[in-house]
């Protein structure tokens, strides 16, 4: 991109999230209801054993570890762990937010009010594309699972050599924020690829992949710096609600406690969003900028775009 | 953020107060380590323990192959009133091997940390060989030497051997034992080994069985067995590098600089059984020390590399449980007690205890509120007095060193950092040591009685959690019919009457019969040497209309309504234990019945103009074997808060997780 162009796309990405809420309130509701569906099991099991006995109180007036030890040894087990079905849940999660990945794109890319129908077109239409981005996607986790494994050699080496525990653990936390990053440019890679899939309406995946290396490639600095700046802001924010959870709320506090998780969880997700509407903005801007001198060449469109009405 | 900040100058300020210790108090050759407490009946300067054995050893550490060199001299005095003529030996080191009983019983179930399905890592073999053995009088009878296995005649094992005299050692004469062996240490494993150039050594040199009951009492090495040895006196002779800072179960008598670039360290200790020692160059020593009843004790705390952090808990636990035991229990009559922090990646020998000398556990992140330093601290010490003067047999009666002192744990614990957050005192989350230990006995309550031998419990998580969880729930459930004061009298008075020697259950149980002036049969009998299950229920608690015949009468003379309530008590559990009831009515009344508990229910009916508000069984929750907390009581208005906190917990989990698995697709 030419030195000239710098769209504001960090304050502009916050916009499109808050102008077009509605997305983020769905995720939210939507990931809320899956999370209790995943746990009423256990709350079933749980509840007769607790409701009716005091010493219940042990988790009310504090949290006795040891009560919720107790609750886990006994031979009816009425505190099972849910893991698998949360699993379970969370994968349909997953599977939902690829579905609906294509309309929220849309929705940024275009900046216009979809009708509900054209918003769930355009999840159809991305769908099986975002679906062989996953594909891809799997494949590039490869090297970076190599990459762990051999951190974790290295970690165990320094640990087993050393007489303290320090080198090994500031390698740790060394080598964790060097994968959290490189996760982050693989994401901040392939959310550029499912931008560029719905904006020029591209159906080859590998395609629109090298377009987003490529755009990646001159352009790291701002992108990098976009991703990143958000993220950092969704870190503090969630930092500062355990903290406020865990060391500042009174026990006996549950509706509030229940209700800052969840103000923890829609910051997130506005953040997540927020890169998205951000890096499609950013796009949006750049194609504009660079129109007569175009780094990347779409394919041609085989179907209409969706929302070209509301573009009008 | 504030949390952290407290640490950083929590650390800096300890830094500040370990700097520039001595590496050893100046040594006092000729001074006793150990003295005559007041309370006891000995005369002062006389031995606190009839001294069978005296240990005298002179070794050589090789830090390039992880071995040591040594002679050993041992004079058995014959106190077992006959003639002795076949002498059986302890030779631990040699567990460290596959094929061993002590390795296949790891690989059956798993033990101290080591998972059955654990792989074999040559760095952990280990060994010990005796080159020769003379016996005074006798000559060389290395070839006499015979290995014995006398718990599983596995015939890989290597752990005890026996020697026959020529000619048998008449009653109270000595015969005097000497020894050329080797030890090959393992990367630390059960206590003891090397890890880079950290050293413990524990467990190493040759160690005669004890005549007990009348035969010889010398068990091949378990994966879930401790230790048995009679008491006497060690003189140990160390050569180390001279860079190695040393630690020992004995006072350091003189340390010697040699030409060849050594040391040698003569430590010397009396009235112990066992002789244990640790040598590393990176140590940091924090000295202190603690006045209690029977006069100073120097307290030597050996911090490894990148724990310094936790040298002042581990002092503040170590006086407060030197105090709290002196005033409870006896007088501590060392002059002398040595805390060893094990170092990075040498965990396993971390938690253990020998006379004079524990081994701790921390790490470098554990925050002031997780009180793991203190506890293994209140816990190893503790096994000064529960094995290390009471000195059990703990090959057969585990609990009667690792429960006892897991109750007494149990109580100092709750005494020195509170009731409810004597093991984790978080902000957001507590955890008593009383309850951890009733958690450990709950998961598997009824697989074995606490009577077996520790080798012989179905599994190592049953011998953890029988004999140190179960035993601790029992005595404080006895509380419960003794009374908490009588409890620790009765502790006092069983380590009065049985320090210095060797004591069995029956000796104990007695005791606590004795100052209680109760018949126990009915407890021990259940809790002791039964697998019972102490679970009563509330299995029902309404009220109805008395004339429930009648049509509802109007609001407004509701207050002459009487109303029949029901509670029906339970046992649900084959253990039969007396238990109190406490009903509440609506309109604040209450009522207490007692109940024996001989039958399988019972149920009490009430005429009142209230309706029962809740029921509970064992109202202080006293009764800390019962299984099950959350059955002993019903409130008939529920309260749904405890069930929204644990589900607004798992929600919150659960959608981090669909956050998670949705940013990696």
């Amino acid at each position: 991109m030419s030195s000239a162009v710098r769209p504001k796309t960090f304050a502009s990405g916050a916009g499109l999230v808050w102008r077009w809420q509605r997305i983020l309130w769905w995720v939210f509701i939507v990931n809320l209801v899956l999370a209790h569906f995943a746990i009423r099991g256990l709350v079933d099991r749980v509840s007769p054993t607790l409701v009716h006995s005091s010493a219940s109180q042990r988790l009310v007036n504090g949290f006795d570890l040891t009560a919720v030890m107790e609750l886990a040894v006994q031979p009816d087990a009425p505190l099972e762990t849910p893991g698998p079905v949360v699993f379970h849940y969370s994968v349909i999660f997953a599977i939902f937010m690829i579905f609906s990945t294509g309309g929220i794109l849309a929705t940024y890319v275009f900046d216009a009010k979809p009708t509900t129908t054209a918003f769930f077109e355009a999840c159809g239409h991305h769908f099986w594309r975002f679906v062989r981005l996953l594909v891809y996607m799997a494949l590039a986790f490869i090297p970076i699972g190599i990459l762990i494994a051999i951190c974790s050699a290295i970690h165990n080496s320094i640990d087993d050599k050393s007489n303290s525990s320090y080198p090994a653990a500031y390698f740790a936390g060394a080598s964790s924020f060097l994968i959290l990053l490189l996760l982050m440019v693989l994401r901040l890679w392939f959310d550029m690829a499912q931008v560029i899939a719905v904006a020029e309406d591209e159906t080859r995946m590998h395609r629109a992949l090298r377009g987003a290396a490529s755009l990646l490639n001159h352009n790291f600095g701002s992108l990098f710096w976009l991703y990143l700046r958000i993220s950092l802001l969704a870190w503090i924010f969630c930092g500062l609600g355990l903290y406020l959870w865990m060391y500042q709320l009174s026990p006996l506090s549950i509706t509030t406690a229940f209700l800052l998780t969840q103000l923890m969880l829609i910051f997130w997700i506005a953040t997540r969003l927020w890169q998205r509407a951000g890096e499609a903005l950013w796009y949006r801007q750049y194609q504009a900028a660079i129109v007569t001198e175009p780094t990347y060449s779409p394919s041609p469109a085989p179907v209409p775009v969706p929302y070209s009405t509301a573009m009008n | 953020m504030l949390r952290s900040l407290t640490t950083v100058l929590f650390a800096a300020t300890l830094l500040l107060f370990a700097r520039g210790t001595a590496k050893f108090s100046t040594p006092q050759s000729g001074v006793p380590n150990a003295r005559a407490p007041e309370a006891s009946s000995s005369t002062p300067g006389s031995p606190l323990s009839t001294r069978v054995v005296a240990y005298t050893i002179d070794a050589k550490l090789n830090t390039t192959s992880h071995s040591i060199d040594a002679t050993e001299t041992l004079v058995y005095k014959n106190l077992t009133g006959q003639p002795q003529q076949s002498f059986p030996f302890h030779l631990y080191m040699n567990a460290f091997q596959p094929q061993s009983t002590l390795m296949t019983e790891v690989r059956m179930s798993g033990a101290r940390g080591v998972g059955s399905d654990s792989g074999w890592n040559e760095k952990n073999r280990g060994s010990i060989s005796v080159t020769k053995l003379e016996v005074e009088g006798s000559g060389d009878l290395t070839d006499r030497m015979q290995f014995i296995q006398p718990d599983d005649h596995n015939t890989n094992d290597r752990t005890v051997f026996q020697v026959t005299l020529p000619k048998p050692v008449a009653p109270g004469a000595s015969v005097e034992f000497h020894m050329t062996f080797h030890d090959q240490l393992p990367e630390v494993l059960y206590r003891t080994g090397y890890k880079r150039d950290f050293y413990m050594i524990g467990q190493w040199f040759p160690k005669v069985g004890v005549w007990w009951k009348n035969a010889w009492n010398c068990h091949q090495f378990h994966a879930d067995s401790e230790f048995f040895a009679d008491f006497g006196t060690f003189d140990v002779d160390v050569t180390v590098p001279q860079n190695e800072i040393l630690g020992a179960g004995g006072d350091l008598v003189s340390s010697v600089n040699n030409p060849d670039g050594t040391k040698s360290a003569k430590f010397h200790s009396e009235d112990v059984h066992d002789f244990s020692w640790t040598a590393s160059p990176d140590y940091t020593v924090v000295e202190d020390s603690w006045t209690g009843s029977a006069g100073p004790v120097k307290l030597h705390v050996l911090m490894s590399p990148g724990h310094m952090a936790s040298a002042p808990r581990y002092v503040q636990a170590l006086k407060g449980t030197l105090a709290w035991y002196d005033k409870n229990i006896g007088p501590y009559p060392y002059d002398r007690i040595t805390v060893v922090d094990p170092a990075h990646g040498a965990f396993n020998a971390g938690g253990m205890e020998y006379p004079t000398l524990i081994t701790a556990g921390t790490t470098w992140y554990l925050p002031k509120g997780v009180l793991a330093p203190e506890d293994v601290v209140n816990h190893e010490f503790g096994h000064q007095y529960w094995y290390g003067m009471v000195a059990t047999n703990e090959f057969e009666d585990a609990w009667l060193d690792e429960g006892i002192n897991s109750y007494v744990e149990a109580k100092s614990m709750a005494a020195l950092y509170g009731e409810n957050t004597s093991i984790v005192n978080l902000p957001f989350a507590t955890a008593s040591n009383a309850q951890l230990l009733r958690i450990e006995y709950i998961s598997l309550a009824d697989t074995d009685p606490i009577t077996r031998f520790s080798w012989k419990f179905i599994s190592d998580n049953a011998y953890g959690g029988v004999t140190y969880g179960k035993t601790a729930t029992v005595l404080l459930t006895l509380e419960k019919v003794v009374g908490e004061q009588t409890m620790l009298a009765a502790l006092h008075e069983y380590f009065l009457r049985y320090r210095f020697k060797h004591p069995t259950g029956e000796d104990f149980l007695k005791t606590i019969e004795d100052v209680s002036h109760q018949d126990l049969k009915w407890y021990f009998d259940q809790a002791v040497y039964g697998t019972n299950i102490l679970d009563y229920d509330i299995w029902d608690a309404h009220s109805d209309r008395l004339n429930w015949w009648e049509k509802q009468i109007p609001r407004k003379k509701s207050a002459d309504e009487i109303y029949r309530t029901y509670v029906t008590v339970h046992r649900k559990g084959d253990f039969i234990f007396p238990v109190d009831l406490l009903v509440k009515f609506e309109d604040g009344s209450t009522t207490t019945e007692h109940w024996d508990g001989r039958d399988r229910w019972v149920r009490y009916t009430y005429d009142r103009k209230s309706k029962v508000a809740s029921a509970q069984i064992d109202p202080g929750n006293k009764i800390m074997l019962d299984r099950n907390f959350f059955n002993n009581s019903y409130v008939v208005d529920g309260d749904k808060r405890a069930v929204r906190k644990l589900e607004n917990i798992w929600v919150f989990a659960s959608e981090w997780i669909s956050q998670f698995l949705a940013w990696v697709s």
